[in-house]
C-alpha cells in the first residue's frame, strides 16, 4: 500500500478534507483538533463529532492552549475511533503518559506534523497569533526559527514527529501549496482507503528539516549553557527560583504531572506549628510559605527525564521564570545517562522503574 | 471607620516612611515584644518580594514593610504558619488591608488559628501588576516609591482592584493599624484596636495620645472618591460577567490551569473539587456532550469551574486580585469576581472580613429567612395547583 498521499490543497485545507471524509464515512467518531471558537482570535482544543463544526477546525496553527497529550490521556478506554491532531511534543507526551497507565492509543488515529515551534501565549492570544502567522510560515518553509516561537521550541530536535500514525510535512514546504500526509501504519492506511487523492511511494525527505535540525541542535546546546552558568550552584538555584510564588501551575499544565493529589500539595507539607518554629529558631529568617524551592527540585526528580519540552510550564509561570529550559536542560541530561529519549519508543520503560544487572555493579 | 479610637501614637517621620516602620519594628524584635515579624523581603534575584518571617533585629532592616507588587497573599503565607494550631511563640504579621481581612475570613474558615499572632496593618496605596513589575523592576520600584510617598493615591498605575478599593485603611479585624500622615505633618500614626494591639504600646512605653481625626479625614475622602470609582466601574464589569454569554466571552482565553484557585487565599482546599476525579470523566460523558452541540472544548467545563469557585469562595472575596496577577492569559478574573462578590455579600448585609464576630452567611440562618421559603414553596403550590 502507498506511504503517501498528496491532496492539491492547501496543507490546512487538505487535512481538513481528509478529516471530514473519516468522519463523513464513519470510520471515526470524532476528530481532536485546534479550532477557532468564534471569538476574535480566541482558540482551542476541541472534540468534533459533527462535520459542519469541522470548518471551523485549524489543525496546523502554531498554538498550543495545553498540552494536548494530557487531554488524550483523560479519554479513558472506549470502543469509538477518535483522529488526534497533535504536535510532535503533545504526541510524546502522550506516549510517556501511557507507559505510566494513564490512556491508551488504541482509540486515537494520531496525525502529527513536521513542527516550527509553538507561539508563546503573548504572540498567541488576544489577536496577535493571526499577525504573526505570515512570518510564522515563511520561517518554517525556510527550515528557521521564528523569532515569537518559545524558547524550548527554538532548542527542540525532535521536531520529526515519532509513533504517528500519519504525518503531515509541512517544514520546507509552503503550507500554501498541497498538503502531503505520510501514512506510516497499517491503520493510516486502512483509514485512508477510498480518500481521493494522489497516492505514492514515500518521496525524499526535505534538505530543509537537516538545516533546521542543524540550527535546533546548535540553539540547544547554548540555551542549556545559558541554564549551566546561572544554575550552577546551589546560589544560583535559589536565585532563580526565589520568585516562585507556589502556585503550582507548572505542575498543573505538564503532562507528566498526572497524579491527582500531588505529594507536594498532600499533607506531608501542611506543617504542625511546631515543626516551623523549630526551623524558625535555627535561622534569622525563615521564608513562608515553606518549601517553594524544595517543590522544584522534587518536580524535577519526579518527571524531568520525561520532559518533552513543550513549554506549557513557562507559559503559565505568574513569576516569569524559565521553569522549561530548566526543566528541559535537567531532563535531557539526566534521560542521557539512561540512553533514554521520552516519547520515542512506546515499549521503552521509563528508566526509574526498572534497573539493568550491570547498574548494580556501578554501584559495588 | 466605626469603632476606631480617637487617638494614636504619633511617630514623626526620619529618614523616610520605610525605615521609620522598620526600625519600629526592630525594637520589637530587639525588645522581644515578639519572637519573629512577618513582612515582605525583596528576593536574591532583586525582582520580587517574598513573605518571611523574621528573628534577627538586624535582618528586618532588609525588609520592606509594603511591598510593590503581592506574590503571595499574606493570608495564604500565615496560613502555612497556624493552619494546624497555635504554636508557643508569639508572632506579629505586617500585612495589607486585604490581607487582614482574607486572614479573618480564613480564622472563620478554621485554617488560621490566631492566638499567638497580632495582625498589623498599614495603609496601602495599591499594589503593582506582577508581571509589570517582574519585566521592569527598576521602573517598578520608582512607581511605587511614587506611589507609596506621593500626596495622593489616585494613580493608574496600580492593579485594576486596587484602584477601586474602598477598604485601603484602618481594619477594624485588625489589632494594629499603622496609619500614614502626608502633607505638612509626615508621619506614622499607630492606631490599636484590641487587647493584643495595646500590649505592644504598653510594652513599647508608648501613649496614644495625639488625635487622629486629621488623618481620618483624609482617608474618608479618598475612600469617598475610590467608592464612586469603584460604582463606575463595576457597570462596566457587568457588561462582562451579567449573564451565560458574556461570561464565556470574558473567559473564552481560559486554558484550566486552575492559577487563579490556588493564588486566591480563601481557595483553601487541599483537593479543589475541580481538580479531582470530575476533570477525568468518562468517555462516554464525553461524547455525549460532544454530540449535543457537535463539538466540545477541551478542557472541558472551564465556565462551570469559574461560576463553581466563585459560588464557593465569593461570600468571602476580599478583592486582593492575586487571581488577575496569576491568570497566565489576561482574563480580568479579579475584577469579574470583585463584581460578584460585591452583589452576593451586600444580599447578606456582609462584608468579608471586617469582623471575627460576623459568620460566613451561609454556615447560619435566620428566622426570617425560613419565612421567605415558605412563602416560595406556597406560591409554587398555587401555581401547580391551578395547572390541574
Amino acid at each position: 500500500m502507498a506511504n503517501q498521499l498528496t491532496i492539491k490543497k492547501s496543507s490546512e485545507q487538505g487535512l481538513i478534507d481528509f478529516l471530514t471524509f473519516l468522519l463523513e464515512t464513519r470510520k471515526i467518531s470524532a476528530v481532536f483538533t485546534l479550532r477557532e471558537t468564534g471569538k476574535e482570535g480566541v482558540f482551542d482544543y476541541g472534540l468534533i463529532t459533527d462535520v459542519q463544526m469541522l470548518k471551523q477546525a485549524i489543525p496546523l496553527h502554531p498554538f498550543m492552549p495545553v498540552n494536548a497529550g494530557q487531554e488524550l490521556s483523560r479519554f479513558k478506554a472506549m470502543k469509538k475511533q477518535v483522529a488526534a491532531v497533535i504536535r510532535p511534543c503533545e504526541l510524546r507526551g502522550f506516549i510517556e503518559l501511557i507507559k505510566r497507565v494513564q490512556g491508551t492509543p488504541d482509540h486515537f488515529l494520531l496525525i502529527s506534523y513536521t513542527c516550527g515551534g509553538a507561539l508563546r501565549f503573548a504572540s498567541s492570544l488576544h489577536g496577535k497569533g493571526d499577525t504573526n502567522l505570515p512570518g510564522y510560515w515563511k520561517a518554517v518553509e525556510k527550515g528557521e526559527n521564528y523569532k515569537e516561537i518559545r524558547p524550548t521550541c527554538k532548542a527542540c530536535e525532535y521536531f520529526v514527529p515519532m509513533n504517528a500514525d500519519a504525518t503531515v510535512s509541512l517544514v520546507g514546504k509552503n503550507h500554501e501549496d498541497e498538503c502531503v500526509l505520510e501514512l506510516h501504519t497499517e491503520k493510516a492506511k486502512e483509514m485512508a482507503a477510498g480518500f481521493k487523492g494522489e497516492y505514492s511511494e514515500e518521496g525524499t525527505k526535505s534538505q530543509i528539516v537537516d538545516t533546521l535540525l542543524e540550527k535546533r541542535k546548535a540553539e540547544k546546546t547554548r540555551l542549556f549553557q545559558e541554564i549551566g552558568s546561572v544554575m550552577k550552584d546551589l546560589g544560583g538555584v535559589v536565585e532563580v527560583f526565589s520568585r516562585c510564588v507556589g502556585c503550582h501551575g507548572c505542575s498543573r499544565v505538564c503532562p507528566m504531572c498526572h497524579c491527582i493529589l500531588c505529594d507536594f500539595e498532600s499533607h506531608l507539607f501542611d506543617h504542625e506549628a511546631s515543626v516551623i518554629e523549630k526551623e524558625f529558631s535555627r535561622k534569622e529568617g525563615m521564608r513562608l510559605p515553606t518549601d517553594t524551592i524544595l517543590f522544584q527540585l522534587g518536580r524535577m526528580n519526579h518527571m524531568s527525564f520525561s520532559c518533552v519540552g513543550c513549554g506549557m510550564c513557562t507559559e503559565v509561570c505568574p513569576a516569569d521564570i524559565p521553569v522549561a529550559s530548566i526543566f528541559m536542560k535537567t531532563g535531557s541530561e539526566t534521560a542521557q545517562l539512561f540512553d533514554y529519549i521520552p516519547g520515542r519508543d512506546i515499549d521503552e520503560p521509563v528508566p526509574v522503574t526498572v534497573y539493568k544487572e550491570e547498574e548494580l555493579s556501578k554501584l559495588g | 471607620m466605626k469603632g476606631i479610637a480617637g487617638k494614636g501614637v504619633f511617630l514623626p517621620e526620619k529618614e523616610g516612611i520605610n525605615k521609620s516602620i522598620l526600625g519600629f519594628l526592630k525594637t520589637l524584635l530587639e525588645k522581644y515584644v515578639f519572637d519573629g515579624i512577618m513582612v515582605p523581603m525583596r528576593v536574591p534575584a532583586k525582582n520580587s518580594y517574598a513573605w518571611v518571617l523574621v528573628r534577627e533585629p538586624s535582618l528586618i532592616m532588609k525588609a520592606s514593610p509594603l511591598a510593590p507588587v503581592m506574590p503571595v497573599q499574606g493570608a495564604k503565607a500565615l496560613k502555612s504558619l497556624t493552619r494546624k494550631g497555635k504554636g508557643t511563640l508569639n508572632f506579629a504579621v505586617l500585612m495589607r488591608p486585604c490581607e487582614i481581612r482574607a486572614s479573618i475570613e480564613l480564622t472563620k474558615l478554621n485554617q488560621i488559628h490566631p492566638e499567638k499572632i497580632t495582625l498589623m496593618s498599614i495603609d496601602c496605596p495599591g499594589a503593582l501588576p506582577l508581571s509589570d513589575y517582574i519585566q521592569n523592576p527598576e521602573e517598578g520600584e520608582k512607581r511605587f516609591e511614587a506611589l507609596f510617598t506621593g500626596e495622593s493615591w489616585s494613580d493608574e498605575t496600580s492593579k485594576p482592584v486596587c484602584q477601586i478599593c474602598d477598604q485601603f485603611s484602618w481594619q477594624p479585624a485588625s489589632d494594629l493599624h499603622f496609619g500614614l500622615m502626608r502633607g505638612q505633618k509626615k508621619g506614622i500614626f499607630l492606631i490599636s484596636n484590641s487587647e493584643k494591639g495595646q500590649r505592644v504600646l504598653n510594652e513599647m512605653k508608648l501613649q496614644a495620645s495625639e488625635s487622629v481625626s486629621e488623618w481620618k479625614k483624609s482617608i474618608e475622602d479618598l475612600t469617598k472618591k475610590r467608592q464612586k470609582k469603584r460604582e463606575k466601574r463595576f457597570e462596566e464589569v457587568q457588561t462582562m460577567a451579567k449573564g451565560f454569554e458574556p461570561l464565556l466571552e470574558t473567559f473564552a482565553a481560559c486554558i484550566g490551569c486552575h492559577n487563579c484557585q490556588s493564588a486566591c487565599p480563601i481557595c483553601y482546599c487541599r483537593q479543589c473539587y475541580f481538580n479531582s476525579t470530575i476533570s477525568r470523566p468518562d468517555s462516554d460523558f464525553i461524547f455525549q456532550k460532544a454530540e449535543v452541540r457537535g463539538g466540545i472544548s477541551f478542557p472541558m467545563d472551564r465556565i462551570f469551574f469559574h461560576v463553581g469557585r466563585m459560588t464557593h469562595m465569593s461570600l468571602s472575596c476580599v478583592s486582593c486580585g492575586l487571581c488577575s496577577d496569576a491568570c497566565p492569559v489576561s482574563i480580568p478574573v479579579a475584577e469579574v469576581f470583585s463584581y460578584v462578590a460585591d452583589q452576593t455579600q451586600r444580599t447578606f448585609e456582609y462584608r468579608a472580613g471586617e469582623s471575627g464576630e460576623d459568620a460566613i452567611p451561609i454556615t447560619r440562618y435566620r428566622m426570617e429567612e425560613i419565612q421567605g421559603v415558605q412563602n416560595i414553596v406556597h406560591q409554587a403550590e398555587g401555581a401547580m395547583s391551578k395547572d390541574g
